[in-house]
């Protein structure tokens, strides 16, 4: 606890001389990006982008949220938590690029010696009174899946390591999904699902086969905004009219003056 | 696991104190009993179910205000719509609600026409600061994180009113220099808030 409170420290430190820079950019030019630690045998990590630590001891299943950041390509590396950094030196290095108005997941999946990235760009809207969903398939050992009803419909067929599906956009309601195999063995099931209207899920299928779990993610809820800022003052201050008078008394004198003195010159 | 970035709100992925307490009971009966125990785990999507309040009453202790707050939405001119008086709050109810995931915003008046109004002191905020949301019999600790003063027209609005991963209130008022052709202020003062973990 100790730990966190000292790193909050650090982040609110960032925060101030993010915060200026950040705003400078108006967000128009931003990407959303969040992190996944998806290797089962992997320590906690450190994850450094373009060579700053930007999140300090992520463990497995854990994940970042969506971090604001400039479009373009960004250095990501990882490393085992407390390495000291060093360019090139990371368990995991890859070049993200990133487009303004979107948003990723990045997951660091398999098994620590033969770690990947897998990259899925994330939705950000859902039919108005829809819910979404898509599955990830990353867990290393496990053989291809569906996800579908119980005793139904997959709603996913032949999810493969290391894949992101696309979404499936289903009405909202409570759902007796269950990971199966292809041929209808139960993997692990997920009764009770509710799906929310207006919301987006990522569910991830993780650790190894033996001990197969799932975590899932809000990607994006839906609400609506306003088109305009409030007006949230009902004071109109009073028209400084003195101010007005004064500048028209100078008007007047500079004017006379002027009159003065073309007289005299002529 | 901590982070350094703007998402300071990031440490509220912990299930907060206020989740609604009685569905995992209810789910719980509808288990039939000749399933295996081991598959009583709850289920991860529902723990996903953060569906935050329709907020009532605000409270800043650090600059002693306390105020009601009305439900409204847009004006005509698509405006974000306030109270027509300078002592309550408008919680924009379109959009997200406080305590859900994205950002849940509320305004409030600067001045009205016998001078200060209920939100003339928000400048004073410091970063920390607590921000208190209650309604439906709960309150939400909201901590200061973030303010800037954004002219008009540069005021990003999806971004002000839009998703987040976690829960965050914003605070706005007015701010700047009386733009007489507008009729309004030249800027608004936007406040970023996250839920606290409690």
């Amino acid at each position: 606890m100790k730990k966190l409170s000292v790193s909050l420290v650090a982040m609110l430190v960032l925060l101030s001389l993010f915060g200026s820079l950040v705003m400078a950019d108006n967000h128009g030019e931003m990407a959303k990006v969040r992190v996944l630690h998806a290797s089962p045998d992997a320590p906690a990590v450190d994850v450094y982008v373009n060579g700053d630590l930007t999140l300090e001891e992520v463990p497995f299943k854990t994940d970042s949220g969506y971090l604001e950041v400039p479009a373009g390509t960004h250095d990501v590396e990882v490393f085992a938590a407390g390495t000291e950094y060093a360019a090139g030196e990371g368990v995991l290095q890859a070049d993200l690029e990133v487009e303004a108005g979107k948003a990723y997941t990045v997951a660091a999946a398999n098994l620590l010696e033969s770690i990947e990235f897998v990259v899925a760009e994330d939705s950000m809207e859902v039919t108005e009174g829809q819910a979404k969903i898509r599955v990830g398939h990353l867990s290393p050992d496990a053989p291809a899946v569906d996800v579908g009803i119980i005793g139904g419909d997959a709603l996913f067929s032949g999810a493969e390591f290391p894949g992101i599906t696309d979404y499936a956009e289903v009405a909202p309601d409570t759902y007796d999904l269950e990971i199966r195999l292809p041929d209808g063995t139960q993997v692990l099931p997920l009764e009770g699902t509710e799906l929310a209207a207006d919301t987006v899920y990522s569910v991830f299928a993780v650790n190894t086969v033996d001990s197969l779990e799932v975590i899932a993610l809000v990607d994006y809820e839906a609400a609506a905004s306003p088109d305009e800022m409030p007006t949230t003052g009902l004071g109109t201050p009073q028209q400084p009219q003195s101010m007005w008078l004064l500048i028209g008394g100078a008007l007047v004198l500079i004017a006379a003056s002027g009159f003065v003195w073309r007289k005299r010159f002529q | 696991m901590s982070l350094r970035s703007e998402e300071v709100g990031f440490a509220v992925k912990a299930e907060p104190a206020w989740t609604e307490q009685p569905e995992p009971a209810e789910k719980v009966k509808e288990i039939k009993p000749t399933e295996t125990p081991a598959k009583q785990a709850p289920n991860p999507i529902n723990e996903l179910n953060q569906p935050g309040i329709a907020p009532e009453a605000l409270a800043i202790p650090s600059i002693g205000l306390e105020a009601d707050i009305t439900h409204l939405g847009v004006t005509d001119t698509g405006e974000m719509a306030v109270p027509d008086n300078g002592d309550e709050l408008s919680w924009f109810s379109p959009g997200y609600r406080p305590g859900q995931r994205g950002r849940a915003v509320i305004a409030g008046h600067v001045d009205d026409l016998d001078g200060p109004a209920v939100f003339w002191d928000l400048t004073e905020l410091e970063p920390g600061d607590e921000i208190l949301v209650s309604g439906e019999d709960r309150e939400l600790r909201f901590k200061v994180h973030k303010m800037e003063s954004v002219p008009l027209d540069l005021a990003d609005v999806d971004s002000v009113f839009g998703y987040h991963s976690s829960p965050e209130l914003v605070l706005i008022t007015c701010s700047g220099t009386y733009d007489y052709d507008r009729g309004t202020r030249e800027e608004r003062l936007i406040v970023y808030a996250s839920l606290s973990e409690e």
